[in-house]
């Protein structure tokens, strides 16, 4: 393996892995909080990403600037978390809070094939490709590999930025604090008046936002058609999985081993690249039922 | 101040309380004695709403049976649950001062209230800015009482306080109780304890929990209980 492949490899894997990464966190912040886990993420994830697609290639018609983009990616999330995530929360999963978790991950399987049929009604069947974002951010040299800005800097970034303002959001904020508490112990939460079907509200619409971002983000860099959304639910829980259920720091470094581990496999060894992912979560499971960073009485975000 | 009118409460289908009829006038200090299992600790949650009852609980004048529960810390109820239940992931200043965040409060009357707390139970000055995980359990108790102080102007419901603590703190728990008392004349206290004796002297009025039903209690009975 020369030096170019090796960068090629490097840069496709922290991409890939910025991506995965704004897509598991709000898998894992929905689990850590109120124990779902959401399988309908994925459908919210491509929504986020044709909405984005959509929105783009209108306003660009109508004659604005490319880089319009990035705040219709911030409206696609917005939207996916309101018109999606609150009604999904309100009218389905708070009936089901206390039932068993056979029935939460059939409530949650069912609303992903409702959307996944939405998606095919709204958009078709022909794959959707609107690059415009990447296009407009250009290029960089690094020891002689060209790569986009978009996915060896902007991407990375935003990650990180989600990581550290997570953090900071629910450790340094009162509505973070009101979403602690409720994690730790709703009745508890409760009994000091802490509203905890609002915070429950409030979190899953953060959580299905992130998915939406996930979307918008990965719209330029790949084609949208139907079944991303099953191909990122799968390869996000198992981040999601190897990281320990709720470990928020925790996904980012799973993200970042399952994303270099991928794009590795195809310069390396290709035939292996899609097994790859759920090899090391195999693996780590075998070793730590819990997962990585989890213990094994889960500990809550 | 709080009234229940024939309230009942089941668990699965299991009754608990049977047609209580209790009212506790304002400026109270009421002992809920009884053995495990009697009810006590059903009652408290039926208080705060965590227990669906029949029949009415009304509470300064005002119906809240069918309130949900996190309202009714907003009308001046403390509540402290029997296992400390401190969240551990903020330190104990942090704990105390959550539910005058919930509620709202002002930064002075938020002021005014942690002062108070810290007027009645000075230790827990020393240990503000420990993580809540990491204190032991007599003083989590405290913790828990501190909390409930925060919000509790006009009722404060302490489950079993004294279950667990070692002789010393058991003392000094009920030295931070007169120091309440002695700084809140007009606060309504309702403690449960399965052990009659920590409450003697202390207690205006003692009322038991038996299979669910309640009866007024006297000294004279407690003793031979």
């Amino acid at each position: 393996m020369n030096l170019t492949i090796f960068l090629l490899a490097l840069f496709d894997g922290i991409a890939y892995a910025a991506l995965v990464f704004s897509v598991a966190v709000g898998l894992t912040l929905i689990f850590g909080v109120m124990r779902i886990l959401n399988v309908a993420h994925g459908s919210l994830y491509a929504v986020g990403a044709y909405l984005t697609a959509t929105l783009t290639g209108y306003v660009l018609a109508l004659g604005f600037a490319p880089l319009l983009a990035f705040p219709l990616m911030i409206v696609s999330a917005v939207l996916v978390g309101v018109l999606l995530g609150g009604p999904i929360e309100w009218l389905l999963l708070r009936r089901i809070y206390n039932k068993p978790e056979v029935l939460q991950l059939l409530v949650t399987f069912a609303v992903f094939m409702i959307l996944e049929d939405v998606q095919r009604l709204v958009w078709g069947t022909q794959p959707y490709f609107q690059a415009s974002a990447l296009q407009a951010l250009g290029m960089v040299k690094v020891f002689g590999v060209n790569y986009t800005v978009y996915q060896l800097i902007l991407l990375p970034l935003l990650a990180l930025t989600l990581l550290v303002g997570l953090r900071f959001f629910l450790r340094h904020t009162i509505l973070g604090k009101l979403i602690l508490a409720t994690t730790e112990d709703r009745e508890a939460a409760q009994s000091i008046g802490i509203d905890a079907d609002k915070v429950f509200l409030v979190t899953f619409i953060v959580g299905a936002a992130l998915a939406g971002l996930g979307g918008a983000l990965a719209s330029p860099t790949t084609s949208i058609l139907p079944g991303m959304g099953a191909d990122m639910i799968v390869l996000s829980f198992a981040v999601v999985a190897t990281a320990g259920l709720g470990q928020i720091e925790g996904a980012a470094f799973t993200a970042l081993l399952i994303g270099l581990g991928r794009s590795f496999a195809v310069y390396v060894w290709p035939e292996t690249a899609v097994l790859v992912p759920y090899l090391i979560m195999l693996i780590v499971l075998l070793v730590r039922p819990e997962g990585l960073f989890g213990s094994p009485t889960a500990r809550k975000i | 101040m709080l009234e229940l009118s024939n309230v009942g409460a089941s668990i699965g289908i299991i009754p608990i309380l049977r047609n209580l009829d209790v009212t506790i006038s304002a400026a109270e200090t009421v002992a809920l004695i009884g053995r495990n299992g009697a009810g006590k600790t059903t009652l408290l949650r039926s208080i705060m709403g965590f227990t669906t009852v029949t029949g009415s609980i009304r509470f300064e004048g005002e119906d809240i049976t069918g309130l949900l529960p996190a309202k009714r810390p907003g009308l001046g109820i403390g509540y402290a649950p029997e296992d400390r239940r401190l969240f551990s992931a903020f330190t104990v200043e942090e704990n105390i001062l959550l539910p005058a965040q919930v509620a709202k409060l002002d930064a002075a009357e938020t002021k005014r209230r942690l002062d108070r707390v810290y007027h009645i139970l000075p230790e827990l000055k020393t240990m503000a800015g420990r993580p809540a995980g990491n204190v032991s359990g007599g003083q989590g108790k405290m913790v828990a009482l501190g909390r409930a102080l925060m919000l509790g102007t006009r009722l404060i419901m302490l489950d079993e306080p004294f279950q667990g603590l070692a002789p010393a703190l058991a003392l000094r728990y009920a030295e931070a109780l007169k120091a309440l008392r002695d700084a809140d004349r007009t606060v309504t206290l309702i403690i449960t304890e399965s052990n009659p004796s920590l409450l003697r002297g202390f207690a205006s009025r003692t009322l038991l929990i038996e299979r669910g039903e309640v009866s007024e209690s006297s000294l004279e009975h407690e003793r031979t209980h």
